[in-house]
């Protein structure tokens, strides 16, 4: 009975690879975190929490410096809804199209094709952005004066964001019951009227997620911003603040980490606008999350 | 094991809230920002120990980086820390004899060289290369000289109009700028020589509306692209795809030509020299690195980094 013996050990030693394997990762976020935290409260010792996240000053290394930083989250904010007005509506229409309507041999080709768009290093779509599209959009239009403005990081992220809104959302309209489908079909409905009425709402809370974890994509982008959209650390105002340039958060700390001394008030605000992100995108996808168990949930 | 995904969640921010209260205590203050050598003691006052202790200007900082990486990988036995802090931290500490170089972008000034002379040290300037900044435009914009002032309003925001500067018939008029970020040293020489007026207005800083870019070749770039956009470059990176724009010294004097010889004779604003001081005339292993520095290979260096050479 020895190759039985032999064979329990391994799976012994397997199934502890595999719980350190999915403990690690919830250590890993932990340590993140504190790592985050430790570097960033320093900055409170010194500055108040509403002076940095409602002050509209961000010079960090003018005089004492001025940590305002809510210039930096509202052009997150911009660039992030802005990417999400414009991939919502395409991934939704793509996920429909390939999910109910698209012949079986054209959607072999198209869903990798579009999970292909994940591929693309984002430096890449940020040089796309900055050396063809943003001259051509300013060199055509004049109401933009420079080819480096928020929709233009929202139009690049939007094709970032795309993937991962048409995959979700794709198998959440793959999973809802064929039953519900050709029961519409049999009321009488159109295709359409069955698609909009009937496999939509049985999706809803996976299409949900899909837009959630598509925000979650987009407002931690970094490369791309950066090189799109500006970095102007003004605030933003109303509708026009789309066609203007626009600074985000994670572009802050790509351009300034680089030369700020270690231990100064600078380095550790860096860190403070980390932690905020850090924060947004861990309540964006453990929101996802639980609305996409829900959704496992409603259609068992 | 099918745990409900609140409860996960809920676990996950309890854990957080605990690290929360354990984070409480700040990390150890850190303070050089360019270590070449493990060597974290207080520094040595001599360089007998083979070690060069460089700090001060944070404009002179990727000229010294450069050097010191490049001499040490020539000179092993050579260990250089070099460290920011800023021009007169680099003067304070050679008057203190803290430090075996100090770095500046300024001259070291009467005031200074009275307190080094009561402490027994007598500074010793070495010039290491010259800065120089030219602004720039687009090459359709008609626009041939301006201002200190008028660049110092432009860059502060306080005029947003090509015509408010004496340039009409722009197809654009409001001015779109660009700078640098603030982790590069011409920012910082921009803002103190141009913006501030060579210091004269220490509470005037960039216009946030003022676009940043990350490198001499992002700015050039943005302003090739942008009829009616302003930046400023390093002399080194000047070539076709834009123009350059001279600049009349603060006090309505004649426009000087954005040139390496004007800016080595020190006539153009947005120029000025970077400065070693060391104590005394420099012996040993400091002499070496000096001498090397100011010759053929450091200096190809300082043009490498976007500065105007000695030669």
């Amino acid at each position: 009975m020895l190759s039985k013996r032999i064979t329990r050990v391994s799976e012994w030693i397997i199934e502890r690879f595999i719980q350190i394997a999915g403990i690690l990762g919830i250590v890993l976020v932990l340590v993140i975190f504190f790592f985050l935290l430790r570097n960033a409260l320093p900055m409170f010792h010194e500055r108040t929490i509403a002076e940095v996240l409602t002050g509209t000053r961000w010079s960090p290394t003018h005089g004492e410096g001025h940590f305002g930083m809510a210039p930096l989250i509202l052009g997150s904010l911009y660039v992030t809804a802005g990417a999400l007005a414009l991939s919502i509506p395409l991934g939704l229409a793509t996920a429909i199209f390939i999910a109910e309507i698209a012949p079986r041999r054209v959607r072999e080709i198209l869903k990798p094709m579009v999970e292909m768009l994940a591929a693309i290093p984002s430096v890449v779509f940020g040089f796309i952005g900055m050396t063809i599209v943003g001259p051509w959009i300013a060199a055509n239009f004049d109401a933009i004066q420079v080819g480096q403005f928020a929709a233009l990081g929202s139009l690049m992220l939007c094709f970032m964001a795309l993937p991962t809104i048409v995959s979700i959302c794709e198998d959440a309209f793959h999973n809802v019951p064929r039953e519900i489908f050709n029961s519409s079909l049999a009321l009488g409905a159109t295709r359409w009227q069955t698609i909009r009425g009937a496999v939509i709402p049985a999706a809803r809370s996976g299409v949900i997620a899909a837009f959630l974890l598509g925000l979650g994509r987009a407002i931690g982008e970094t490369m791309t911003v950066l090189m799109v959209t500006g970095n102007a650390q003004v605030m933003p105002e109303g509708l026009e603040g789309f066609i203007r340039p626009v600074r985000t958060m994670t572009a802050t700390i790509a351009a300034e980490m680089g030369e700020t001394p270690h231990g100064s008030l600078h380095f550790h605000s860096l860190f403070t606008i980390g932690l905020i992100l850090f924060v947004i995108t861990f309540s964006v996808n453990t929101i996802a999350d639980i609305i996409i168990r829900r959704s496992e949930k409603d259609i068992a | 094991m099918k745990k409900h995904p609140l409860t996960i969640g809920l676990l996950a921010v309890t854990c957080m809230v605990a690290a929360v209260a354990l984070a409480g205590c700040p990390p150890q203050e850190q303070q050089a920002v360019n270590d070449f050598s493990i060597d974290h003691e207080p520094m040595p006052t001599d360089a007998d120990d083979g070690t060069i202790e460089i700090i001060g200007s944070t404009t002179l900082l990727p000229i010294s980086t450069v050097w010191a990486e490049t001499y040490h990988a020539a000179n092993p036995h050579v260990q250089l820390n070099v460290s920011g802090g800023g021009s007169g931290n680099g003067i304070k500490a050679v008057i203190d004899n803290t430090t075996d170089i100090g770095q500046s972008s300024r001259p070291i000034t009467s005031n200074e060289i009275d307190l080094a002379r009561a402490n027994n040290v007598e500074a010793i300037e070495h010039i290491v290369g010259h800065d120089g900044i030219a602004p720039i435009v687009h090459p359709d914009n008609p626009v041939v000289s301006l201002s200190v002032e008028q660049l110092s309003d432009i860059y502060a925001g306080e005029v947003t109009l090509w015509s408010e500067v004496g340039v009409p018939g722009m197809s654009n008029d409001r001015i779109v700028v660009f700078a640098r970020d603030s982790a590069s040293g011409t920012y910082e020489s921009w803002k103190e020589l141009i913006i501030q007026m060579d210091g004269t207005d220490k509470d005037r800083d960039y216009s946030p509306a003022s676009l940043k870019k990350g490198s001499n070749r992002d700015v050039r770039q943005s302003v090739a692209d942008t009829p009616s956009g302003i930046g400023y470059i390093g002399l080194g990176y000047i070539d076709d795809s834009i123009s350059t724009v001279a600049v009349s010294p603060a006090g309505g004097r004649d426009p000087v030509e954005a040139t390496v010889e004007n800016v080595r004779n020190g006539s153009f604003p947005a120029s000025r020299a970077m400065y070693y001081y060391t104590n005394g005339e420099p012996t040993g292993i400091v002499a070496g690195f000096i001498e090397w520095a100011l010759g053929s290979e450091g200096q190809a260096l300082v043009a490498e980094q976007g500065f105007v050479p000695l030669q």
